[in-house]
């Protein structure tokens, strides 16, 4: 047993309910994943483990931050967390199709969710018994409004651990954003996406936690027959984030986009790790991955896209390209494809670079200062990606805050 | 009077290996000069050395604008300084859009010239009407910088540019090579109209062809590194009936 890596002991938490128990019990056997896990083997919590945290337990004001800002601009319902916890207040006058339920309360719920959960995900145990706050969200019709769930907290002694499952109905479709904007010690968000038939999310989820904290999300996804995830995940704030998303293809002609990008600078260390089993034939994946690293940040993909003997005619793409700005940035890209069908299009990659510096030389010759410039080559780099974002709203956020991003290291496209 | 560029014996090398060996000139304002020069003798360093690019080390000599010294300057300021350069071989800019690279190029240079940026609808409008007079299709215009373009359509792209920075200092870097006769009249006759009492052009090339076009005041003759020979236009024409053969016993 690593008893070095237990922090927090919940060996006191009065737990409810035997799915959240047997969460507790599993989280207090295996803790934190030990050096030798083979999934963590680029990203290292020994550091988280030594930390002394407490699980935040009541709602606390927090400053409002972007992510409000974020959600008026995109016309968005927003839905508060803060601490990890469920601001009640956010929960009236949801828009039409969206039924909102306590988590706490759902033994059938929890079920699913850590049926969704990343399995062996240290995440998956520790906020499912922590639970700080819990809620489960059902989805039905075509949401006339996109839906926000912005993550706050302010104080960084708390681990804030949320829980939330959002089903979407046959044929249900909505647009969502998560924004993570706390300043917690560590911000554990563990989230179940069940698509049924044909339902369809577009969704974003932006990481700009304070410098200080550590974001591990856990993410489960469940796609049934010709349901379609369209997913894009951001990766800016935290001083080490990993954003782990498992998804299962689980009914014919579903069809998963999830694609990243990382952003660090500093000595931020960002992960993005993603498994898709394609447990059935006809469906599609495609992962799109850019990064951008300066200093002495360090950035990780690993993607495992793993193909069922039976799923035939699967379409599993994944190509990761980073850009390093920097001679002490580091990058471990791993694509894997396990493939046990013999009727597949599967294709994976990854690249790593510099800035070109003939493209460079071109751009300033024409008097565009060196900063600008960089910038322009740093965007050109993420655009095709941003680019095959459908909605508007949402590729407008991510533009925005990768443009922001550019902005604090004095790189901007836009002259002064 | 000051001369608006003036080379004064240059040398510059890459590595170990000197590619300038003292080059020598004058440009001043109003004037057109031709450079010509086989294969290798150190055109488009020269130029590029002008421009300021990285790889380059100086071993002696200077550049001055209007008399100061910009081997100081880095590429971006020299371009705000009045310095531009139509590449032999221009770069593709894969997902960087023509049109807002345009507009960051002429913003930086109103910037430093105290001016507000361009009113968005008014520089399309003029971009569209400059495009036009080369032959550059809308479409091109909309496509990222230089990618898909043909050879020629390269070369006419970099003309654009200098019409709409209006630089004192042109420089055109063999901007005839890879282009059908119909195409270099569009090219010279844009560079013809940006010939100015205030600006003065250097113009690489390997044909008289061009010089047919853009009439030059001078013609210089560069190889291995020297400029070998100076003349009038006249020069360019026994260049392509007799080569360089027997040049460097002029200098
Ligand atoms: N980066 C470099 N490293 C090594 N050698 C170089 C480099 N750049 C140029 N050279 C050499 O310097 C010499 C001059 O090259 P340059 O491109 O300036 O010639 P040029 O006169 O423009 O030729 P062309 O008429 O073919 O365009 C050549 O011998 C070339 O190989
Ligand atoms: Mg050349």
């Amino acid at each position: 047993m690593p008893a070095l890596m237990m922090q927090p002991d919940l060996s006191n938490l009065v737990v409810s309910g035997p799915v959240r128990n047997a969460a507790r019990t599993a989280w207090q056997q295996h803790g934190w994943p030990g050096p030798r896990v083979e999934s963590w083997r680029f990203t290292k919590l020994d550091r988280l483990g030594a930390r002394d945290i407490t699980p935040a337990s009541s709602l606390s004001p927090t400053t409002a931050g972007d992510g409000l800002a974020m959600a008026q601009g995109m016309g968005a319902h927003a839905i508060r967390i803060i601490n990890g916890i469920i601001d009640p207040a956010s929960l009236e006058a949801l828009p039409t199709g969206l039924t909102a339920g306590n988590l706490h309360d759902d033994q059938d719920a929890q079920d699913a969710m850590m049926a969704l959960a990343p399995p062996d995900h240290p995440i998956s145990n520790l906020s499912m018994a922590v639970m700080s706050g819990g809620l489960v969200l059902d989805v039905a019709g075509e949401v006339p409004k996109s839906l926000a769930l912005i993550f706050e907290g302010d104080d960084a002694s708390l681990s804030a651990h949320p829980v939330v499952l959002i089903r979407l109905a046959p044929a249900a479709r909505m647009v969502m954003a998560e924004w993570h904007q706390s300043a917690v010690g560590l911000s554990a968000p563990l989230i179940g996406l069940d698509l049924a038939k044909k339902a369809s999310l577009d969704f974003v989820k932006i990481q700009t936690e304070d410098s200080a904290t550590s974001h591990l999300s856990a993410t489960g996804v469940l796609l049934a027959e010709k349901a379609r995830l369209a997913g894009f995940s951001l990766s800016v704030g935290g001083e080490m984030a990993r954003l782990e998303t498992h998804v299962t293809m689980a009914g014919e002609g579903a069809d998963c986009q999830l694609s990243a990008i990382y952003l660090g600078r500093g000595r931020q260390h960002h992960d993005i790790t993603t498994v898709l089993n394609h447990d059935i034939g006809h469906c599609t994946s495609d992962q799109v991955i850019r990064g951008v690293l300066d200093d002495r940040a360090r950035g990780v993909y690993q993607g495992k896209v793993r193909v069922a003997k039976d799923a035939q005619k699967t379409d599993g793409q994944q190509m990761s390209r980073a850009l390093l700005l920097s001679r002490k940035a580091e990058v471990d890209a791993k694509p894997e494809l396990e493939i046990y069908a013999d009727d597949v299009v599967c294709a994976h990659g990854a690249t790593v670079g510099e800035l070109d510096a003939t493209q460079l030389f071109y751009l300033t010759s024409r008097g565009i200062p060196e900063a600008n410039a960089r910038a322009m080559l740093i965007e050109a780099f993420l655009i095709d990606a941003i680019d095959s974002v459908e909605i508007d709203s949402l590729s407008k956020i991510l533009l925005n805050v990768a443009t922001q991003w550019m902005a604090q290291t004095g790189l901007t496209s836009h002259g002064d | 009077m000051t001369a608006l560029l003036e080379v004064r014996n240059l040398y510059a090398s890459v590595g170990d290996k000197p590619i300038l060996k003292g080059i020598n000139l004058s440009l001043n304002a109003g004037e057109v000069h031709a450079i010509m020069g086989p294969n290798g003798s150190g055109k488009s360093t020269m130029s590029y050395v002008l421009a300021g690019r990285d790889g380059y080390e100086i071993t002696g000599g200077d550049v001055l604008i209007n008399g100061d010294s910009v081997l100081e300057l880095s590429p971006d300021e020299r371009a705000r300084a009045g310095m531009f350069l139509a590449f032999q071989y221009p770069v593709e800019l894969p997902g960087v859009g023509g049109m807002s690279f345009l507009r960051a190029a002429v913003n930086a240079r109103r910037l430093e010239a105290g001016e507000n940026e361009v009113d968005q609808l008014a520089f399309v409008k003029m971009v569209r009407a400059k495009a036009g007079e080369l032959g550059i299709s809308d479409d091109m215009l909309k496509r990222a910088v230089n990618v898909g373009f043909s050879g020629g359509e390269k070369k006419r792209y970099e003309i654009l540019q200098m019409a709409l920075l209006e630089p004192s200092i042109g420089i055109l870097d063999e901007t005839d090579s890879g282009l059908d006769v119909d195409a270099l009249k569009i090219v010279s006759d844009g560079v013809n109209m940006l010939r100015a009492p205030e600006r003065t052009m250097l113009v690489i090339t390997h044909y008289q062809r061009l010089l047919n076009h853009i009439v030059p005041d001078h013609v210089h003759i560069l190889a291995d590194g020297k400029i070998r020979k100076s003349g009038g236009k006249e020069l360019a024409l026994e260049v392509e009936e007799s080569g360089y053969a027997g040049i460097d016993d002029a200098a």
